[in-house]
C-alpha cells in the first residue's frame, strides 16, 4: 500500500543545525491496516507523516503508493489519494464559512472546482443526514461558520472532511491531542467507526497509550528515526498499556529525559 | 447650491470607486491579499478604454467591458510573482505597480497629439461618446443630466454587485473563499492553492481597471497620474463599509462595500469644500480615515475589513 524505502531525512542541510533524524528508514503498510504510532518527542512520528503527505520533502529513498513512486509529487497531488487530520482542529476546516460550505468544498474532492453553484436543495438534504449521523446537535448548525463551533466538533467535522471521497490511506496527526477527554473518546469512536465503514488504511500517531493498545490492528513505536516496537495481530491483542509504558520509560531514561 | 453639486459629485464618484472597492474587496477581504498593484492597474484600465475609443472606434460599453482584460492580466502577474517566484505579497505588488506606470506612459503616447505624456487629453467630442456623453441622451430624446448619470452608474455598480456575489457562490468561488483562510485545506483537497491567488488577484485587478475605465468616462478624460492614492482609497472604502455595515445581518459584505465607497466619496468631496486650496487635502484625508477606524474600533472593538463571517470567528 505505502512504501518508504531507505528514507534519509536530514534538517538544515549545510548549517551549524544540522541533523539526521532518518537514516535509511524502511517502513510499509499494508492495505486494510490501521497502524497506531507512539514515541516520545522528536522520534519522527509526525515527520514520518509529513513525508507521505509531501508537506517535507526526502533528503533520500523514494515513497511508493500502491506501487507507484510519489516521491516527486507535490503534496496537493498525493493529496488527492491521501486524506489527514491535524492537531489542531481549525486545519482541517475553513473557519469562515459554514458547515454546509465546508462539507460542499469536501464533497467535490477529486472532480474540477468550476463555475456551477456549489450547494442546491439536494445536496443539502444529503448533508443534513450525513452531520445527523454524528449525534453532535450539528444539523441545527449548518449555516453558523465553522470557526464558532467547538473543539471537538470541528475536528469532528474534519474528520467527515477527509473521509468523505475515496481515498486510500488517511494519516492521522495526534488529531484528539487539543481535545477534552470526553471528547477525545468520542472522536476516537467516531474514527474508528469511520475507519471500519469505508474499510481505511489508517496510520495514527497518538501520544495516548491506550488508543494505540485498544484501536488499530498494529502498533509500532519509534525512537530517533527509528521503529523500536511493531507488533501486530495476535501479539499486538496480547499487549496491554503497562507493556509500552515499560518500553517507553526505559527508552525515556537512556535519553536522558 | 454649492453642497448640492458636491453631493451630487461626491455620489457621483462613489459609483465610481465602488467597482474599484469591489475588486479590493475580492483581493484584500477574500483572499486575505493587501494588493498593491491597484495603483498602477486603475490608470491602466483607463488608458485601454481611452485607446479601444479613440483609435479602434469602439462603442464606450464594449470598451469600459473590455478594459477588464487588462486589468486580469496585470493581477494575474501579481500573482505569479508571488506564487511562482515567492516574492512577497506587497513587493510583488508594488513591482507590477512600478512597472505599469511606465506601461500606461507608453500608451499614453499613443494617442497624446503632441506626444506629451502627463497631459491630459479630453475626448468629448461630437464624434465620440463617453458611456455617460450626450449623444446616447440625446437620442433617447432627453437631456444629459447629473441623476440620470448615478442611474447608470448605479445600474452597473448593481450588476458587478451580483456578478461577484453570485461568483463567490460557485465551487471556484467556494475555493477562492477557503484560499483566503485556510490554504491548507485546498491543498488537502488535491488543488494547487497557488492557482486560486493568481486567479482571484487577476479578477480583482480586472474590476479595478473596470472602475479605471468608469473614471475615465465619468470625467470626459484620461489622466496618467489617476492612479495615486488608490489602494488606500479602497482599502478604505472596505474598511468603511464593511465596519460601519456589519452588525446589520441583512446587508451583504458586497453591499457594505459599496456604501463605503459611497461614504467615502462624499467626505472626500465635503473636505474640498473646507479647503478649497487643496493643500491639506490629502492630510485630511488621512486624518478622516484615522478617526473612523477609531471611531469605529470603540463601538464594534474590529477595524480590520475582515468577512463577517471571518470577523466573527476571530471575535470568538
Amino acid at each position: 500500500m505505502i512504501e518508504l524505502r531507505s528514507i534519509d531525512k536530514i534538517f538544515n542541510i549545510g548549517t551549524a543545525n544540522e541533523s539526521q533524524l532518518f537514516s535509511d528508514f524502511s517502513f510499509s503498510v499494508k492495505r486494510g491496516e490501521f497502524v497506531s504510532v507512539v514515541g516520545s518527542n522528536g522520534s519522527g512520528k509526525t515527520t514520518m507523516l509529513n513525508i507521505i503527505s509531501g508537506t517535507l520533502p526526502v533528503s533520500g529513498g523514494e515513497i511508493l503508493l500502491d506501487g507507484c513512486d510519489i516521491t516527486n509529487q507535490p503534496e496537493h497531488v498525493r493529496s488527492r489519494r491521501i486524506g489527514r487530520v491535524f492537531q489542531d482542529p481549525s486545519v482541517g476546516t475553513v473557519p469562515s464559512m459554514t458547515i454546509i460550505e465546508n462539507l460542499s468544498l469536501a464533497e467535490n474532492k477529486g472532480k474540477p472546482y468550476l463555475l456551477d453553484f456549489a450547494v442546491n436543495r439536494r445536496k443539502r438534504a444529503m448533508f443534513c443526514d450525513t452531520v445527523e449521523q454524528l449525534g453532535l446537535g450539528l444539523e441545527d448548525k449548518m449555516d453558523i461558520p465553522v470557526g464558532l463551533l467547538s473543539g471537538g466538533q470541528r475536528q469532528a467535522l474534519s474528520l467527515l472532511m477527509s473521509t468523505m471521497t475515496p481515498i486510500d490511506l488517511l494519516l492521522l496527526d495526534e488529531h484528539t491531542a487539543a481535545l477534552d477527554p470526553r471528547t477525545a473518546e468520542t472522536i476516537m469512536q467516531l474514527t474508528n467507526q469511520i475507519v471500519r465503514e469505508k474499510q481505511l488504511t489508517v496510520i495514527m500517531v497518538t501520544h495516548n497509550l491506550r488508543y494505540a493498545v485498544e484501536y488499530g490492528s498494529r502498533l509500532i513505536m519509534m525512537d530517533k528515526g527509528k521503529v523500536v516496537i511493531d507488533k501486530s495481530g495476535e501479539d499486538k491483542a496480547h499487549t496491554t498499556v503497562d507493556d509500552i509504558l515499560s518500553i517507553f520509560n526505559s527508552i525515556s531514561i537512556e535519553c536522558g529525559n | 447650491m454649492l453642497f448640492f453639486s458636491t453631493t451630487i459629485d461626491g455620489l457621483q464618484m462613489g459609483l465610481c470607486y465602488a467597482v474599484l472597492a469591489l475588486g479590493v474587496y475580492i483581493s484584500y477581504s477574500i483572499l486575505d491579499f493587501p494588493d498593491l498593484s491597484v495603483d498602477g492597474t486603475f490608470p491602466l484600465g483607463g488608458v485601454c478604454c481611452t485607446i479601444f475609443m479613440l483609435k479602434l472606434g469602439m462603442p464606450a460599453l464594449p470598451a469600459v467591458l473590455l478594459s477588464f482584460f487588462a486589468g486580469l492580466a496585470a493581477g494575474a502577474l501579481t500573482g505569479v510573482l508571488h506564487v511562482k517566484f515567492n516574492i512577497s505579497k506587497l513587493l510583488s505588488g508594488i513591482i507590477v505597480m512600478t512597472g505599469l506606470l511606465s506601461v500606461t506612459l507608453a500608451l499614453t503616447k499613443l494617442i497624446t497629439r503632441n506626444g506629451q505624456t502627463t497631459a491630459i487629453f479630453s475626448y468629448r467630442s461630437e464624434s465620440i461618446d463617453g458611456l455617460f456623453g450626450g449623444a446616447m441622451f440625446k437620442s433617447l430624446g432627453i437631456e444629459v443630466k447629473d441623476y440620470l448619470i448615478i442611474a447608470l452608474l448605479l445600474a452597473f455598480v448593481i450588476i458587478v454587485k451580483i456578478v461577484i456575489d453570485l461568483f463567490l457562490k460557485t465551487k471556484i468561488g467556494y475555493m477562492l473563499r477557503a484560499t483566503g483562510d485556510n490554504e491548507k485545506l485546498v491543498i488537502s483537497l488535491g488543488k494547487n492553492s497557488g492557482n486560486y491567488k493568481i486567479l482571484g488577484l487577476a479578477l480583482a485587478n480586472g474590476f479595478v481597471a473596470v472602475s479605471g475605465a468608469l473614471y475615465a468616462n465619468l470625467y470626459m478624460q484620461y489622466d496618467n497620474t489617476s492612479g495615486s492614492g488608490k489602494v488606500v482609497l479602497a482599502l478604505a472604502s472596505v474598511i468603511i463599509g464593511m465596519s460601519v455595515f456589519s452588525k446589520i445581518r441583512i446587508v451583504a459584505d458586497t453591499t457594505a462595500v459599496i456604501f463605503g465607497a459611497i461614504i467615502y466619496s462624499l467626505c472626500l468631496n465635503y473636505l474640498v469644500l473646507v479647503d478649497s486650496d487643496g493643500i491639506y487635502l490629502k492630510l485630511l484625508n488621512a486624518v478622516m480615515f484615522a478617526l473612523i477606524l477609531i471611531f469605529n474600533e470603540k463601538i464594534t472593538g474590529m477595524a480590520s475589513g475582515k468577512s463577517r463571517h471571518k470577523r466573527a470567528v476571530s471575535e470568538k
